[in-house]
């Protein structure tokens, strides 16, 4: 591949927003057919998990904001996703599979599954998920 | 996304959906379903051919609809899911549950 290329969006946390990355990430497909389509489709996996925990619970409801900036390197996708949102209390430290049976509660496992590394942060004012995924 | 459903026997259905099974498309999903076993139709086959993508809320609403029909004194079972939707389903654990059929025709065998 030769150089970098990236793409962002920013947007409000509504369900609509999610229907935007999934069009931004057709358009990342489109545009760089090179691009391994599973491991492209395992980041977007990742993001719309993400983004989804965001929409049903970022704080303050409604208000909520965030930008995913996407870069294409030769042997990997690196995703971050920054949000205007109060801090994920507890932070990342409870990725613990649910009961096969439970209907909720694996978004955030989901997305460290199909990851090679899924790290998340807090700055002053943001939440910052950080998503690597090297092509197999 | 879209849902039609067709019935393929007494008591037997097949759901065919199309389009992305997120967490805007899940409830209407999972009401689907739900409908299709109050209204007799207790063994669900839920053609997956046509869903691009799937996340933790469609995942759900699968369980969710898995658990309706058995309660009923059915099943539901999958088929012809793509690339995407058979990695989630492995990397949950949940194809224990609801194991990937290649074709209807090969979920609803037996019933």
């Amino acid at each position: 591949m030769a150089g970098e290329r990236s793409y962002a969006v920013e947007q409000v946390a509504a369900p609509e927003s999610i229907d935007s990355l999934h069009d931004l990430l057709a358009r990342v497909a489109r545009e760089n057919p090179e691009v391994p389509r599973d491991d492209l489709s395992m980041m977007e996996t990742a993001v719309i998990e993400i983004a989804g925990n965001l929409v049903e619970h970022g704080r303050p409801p409604g208000e909520v904001t965030y930008r995913f900036d996407l870069t294409l390197h030769a042997d990997r996708l690196e995703g971050v996703l920054a949000d205007s949102g109060e801090e994920l209390p507890g932070g990342l430290t409870d990725l613990v599979e649910v009961d096969v049976m439970s209907e909720s509660g694996r978004g955030l496992f989901l997305a460290d599954a199909v990851l090679d590394t899924l790290v998340y942060r807090r700055t002053d004012a943001a939440n910052i998920w950080s998503m690597t995924r090297r092509y197999r | 996304m879209e849902m039609t459903t067709e019935e393929l026997a007494p008591g037997v259905a097949v759901l065919r959906c199309t389009g992305r099974l997120n967490m805007v498309a899940a409830k209407q999903f999972r009401s689907h379903i739900d409908e299709t076993v109050r209204g007799g139709h207790r063994k669900v086959a839920v053609d997956l051919g046509g869903v691009s993508f799937i996340d933790s809320s469609g995942l759900g609403a699968l369980v969710g609809g898995l658990k309706s029909a058995r309660q009923a004194g059915g099943d539901l079972r999958i088929a012809a899911a793509g690339d995407q939707v058979r990695s989630v389903l492995e990397l949950t654990n949940l194809a224990r549950v609801l194991r990937p059929h290649d074709s209807v025709e090969s979920a609803t065998d037996g019933w």
